[in-house]
């Protein structure tokens, strides 16, 4: 256990500092986001006034108000987060892979630790979930201090005002934060499952290399098939047997499932097969 | 102390020959504390073992002695040094002897010349 | 003692390991000398469960490796094995962190010995010094095994005279070394033993001073009859 916690605390030392920069870009780009099109939809509305000699409630008759919706669906809203989507992504493949790339080899000293290597594994994945709700607690933080600013920007009768729950609970913010804690474990869960799910795949690579890909792929395949079995059987064979609530505790099942087939052959390949 | 191995005699033999040497050049004195196995290993580049198995070897040849858990030390015995001594020139002689025997020189001229080389080379010590 | 009994081992069609067998024993040092091929970095990796093995079996003392046995037994490859943008510090604790076996005051006194800052950065280090941190975090742990690939590969002369008189004054003295090379000369006078290695067959095992006392023949010559044969 003293070790799992240091190699989660090591893991996530290494990438502190790309995550820093990934957290300032995030906060820059949406602060920006917010002052841009908050002044834009102002001085749009003021040109309009001027010219069409439009009172303000007339302008917001004709030409709707403004609402934190217009930002959070502007492209400095959804660049940010696909960034961040798409770094932590990839850096679920790289936070394996770059202890073999290189001229130095830590997958040596790693592999060498005198600690059950399926804490690397678990580690590896704690660090990865530890990032994804950093971000997501960031966003939650910045979320009631963009609205704010948006609302010193755009007088009052230019706009609708949301909450912060209501603001998250539109489109895809609702995904990334769900409204109960219920939603919140199964998202995540099937989010982390996925994650285990690639880093399994990942070692039958380094594990059996060129032939690894292959088995990778076949595992990754019925995996998903496994996940997707209650559902399949629902729409095909059973003809909407269960129950939604029937339906939803065999998906929960399901993922359990390959959650820990996911774990256990990845200890298999780590404990037995890897190679340096 | 550097000493120069060569590859074809055992090690350990190598090094009771340097021991010898130094007993019969007076470097170690009688009574003379010596450097632990590790100390040797470590100041002649060679493995402990090896150390450990001249050491065992110079002890039982009487050229060292250990008491309980002291360090060991060269021994005292007059006649160990004397006989050392006459071992390394017997040696050396021999191998003199061999090679001046291969090229057939008589010995009045050999010794004619040792004499004048071994006046010359103790002139420019 | 570390025993490597029948162990074969292919990659792809190649076979890099045909059934190897010797052992190496606590106290000793164990020479693993192979001109060329690949099958003696394999072995040690083997033993060191980074690579596994087709069949055949390896033990140390009597137990096959678990990861308790690291604390036990620790490998030196001839690549370094710790981030690059680590400091020499970092790499320090970074070890005191995970190993119960690291001895700091030995590798503070190593550090000393090789005339290395300890924030020094692990990329700007030169290949021999490189190699010299590499040494010291092996050396630097109390284990009773050391396993060491071509320690004397591409280093300058004068790093090795250095990495030599650590072995003689650090290395050994109740530990079991295995050591690989595809040259003898600067440890020739080092090594307990000496098992020679070609093609994944093991040719010769053989006490390096019962040879020179039996036969009067050096390492290098034995190795010239076998590997010439």
């Amino acid at each position: 256990m003293k070790r799992y916690l240091k190699l989660v605390n090591f893991e996530f030392n290494r990438f502190f500092k790309l995550y820093l920069v990934l957290i300032g870009i995030t906060f820059v780009a949406q602060m920006s986001g917010v002052i841009v099109e908050s002044k834009s939809y102002h001085n749009q509305a003021n040109e309009i006034m001027q010219e069409d000699l439009l009172t303000q409630s007339e302008y917001v008759q004709q030409y709707g108000p403004m609402s934190f919706l217009n930002i959070s669906e502007s492209i400095w809203f959804l660049g940010t987060i696909a960034l961040c989507a798409v770094t932590l992504i990839i850096y679920v493949f790289f936070i394996w892979y770059r202890d073999w790339v290189g001229k130095n080899n830590f997958s040596y000293r790693l592999f060498m630790l005198p600690s059950v290597r399926l804490n690397i594994y678990l580690a590896k994945a704690t660090t990865i979930l530890l990032f994804v709700l950093g971000l997501i607690a960031l966003q939650l933080l910045l979320l009631p201090f963009e609205n704010q600013v948006f609302k010193w920007i755009v007088p009052e009768v230019f706009r609708t005002d949301l909450s912060v729950l209501e603001i998250t609970n539109l489109y895809y913010l609702n995904l990334l934060i769900p409204k109960n804690i219920l939603e919140f474990i199964l998202f995540y869960g099937a989010g982390m499952t996925a994650v285990m799910i690639v880093f399994t795949a990942i070692l039958f690579e380094r594990s059996y290399r060129l032939k690894g890909i292959f088995y990778g792929i076949v595992y990754c395949g019925v995996s998903i098939l496994i996940f997707l079995a209650p559902l399949l059987l629902q729409a095909s064979l059973l003809e909407n047997y269960f129950y939604p609530m029937e339906l939803l505790f065999l998906e929960i099942a399901a993922c359990v499932l390959v959650l820990a087939g996911a774990i256990w052959i990845g200890n298999m390949l780590i404990k037995n097969k890897v190679r340096v | 102390m550097n000493v120069k191995f060569n590859n074809r005699d055992p090690v350990y033999v190598q090094v009771i020959q340097h021991f010898k040497e130094q007993i019969a050049t007076g470097i170690y004195e009688p009574g003379q504390e010596i450097p632990s196995r590790r100390e040797l290993a470590n100041q002649l580049k060679i493995n402990p073992n090896t150390a450990q198995r001249a050491y065992k070897e110079m002890e039982e040849q009487g050229l060292i002695f250990t008491e309980g858990n002291l360090p060991s030390r060269i021994t005292s015995d007059e006649k160990v040094f004397q006989r050392v001594r006459e071992e390394l020139i017997l040696e050396a002689v021999g191998a003199f002897v061999d090679s001046i025997r291969t090229i057939n020189v008589p010995l009045n001229e050999v010794l004619q010349l040792v004499e004048q080389n071994y006046h010359k080379k103790g002139d420019s010590l | 003692m570390i025993e490597v009994k029948n162990v074969a081992k292919k990659f792809g069609r190649k076979k890099v390991l045909k059934g190897v067998s010797f052992t190496a024993e606590k106290g000793q040092i164990t020479c693993l000398i192979g001109i060329n091929g690949v099958g003696k970095t394999t072995l040690l990796k083997a033993i060191m469960g980074l690579t596994p093995f087709d069949s055949g079996e390896i033990l140390i003392n009597g137990e096959k490796i678990h990861p308790g046995t690291y604390e036990k037994i620790t490998f030196i490859p001839d690549t370094i094995t710790m981030l690059p943008n680590m400091k020499i510090r970092e790499a320090f604790t970074f070890m005191a962190d995970f190993y119960n076996s690291w001895n700091a005051e030995r590798a503070g006194e190593l550090l000393k010995f090789f005339r290395l800052n300890e924030d020094d950065r692990i990329s700007d280090l030169s290949k021999g010094n490189a190699a010299k941190v590499n040494l010291i975090l092996g050396l630097a742990l109390d284990v009773d095994y050391v396993l060491m690939d071509e320690p004397f590969s591409g280093i300058d002369i004068f790093s090795r005279e250095q990495i030599a008189d650590v072995f003689t004054s650090h290395l050994i003295e109740d530990r079991g070394v295995i050591i690989t090379t595809h040259e003898i000369n600067d440890i020739e006078h080092l090594i307990d033993k000496a098992v020679l290695l070609d093609n994944g067959v093991i040719l010769k095992e053989f006490d390096t001073e019962e040879i020179r006392e039996n036969e009067g023949k050096s390492v290098i010559d034995v190795m010239r009859e076998v590997f010439q044969a």
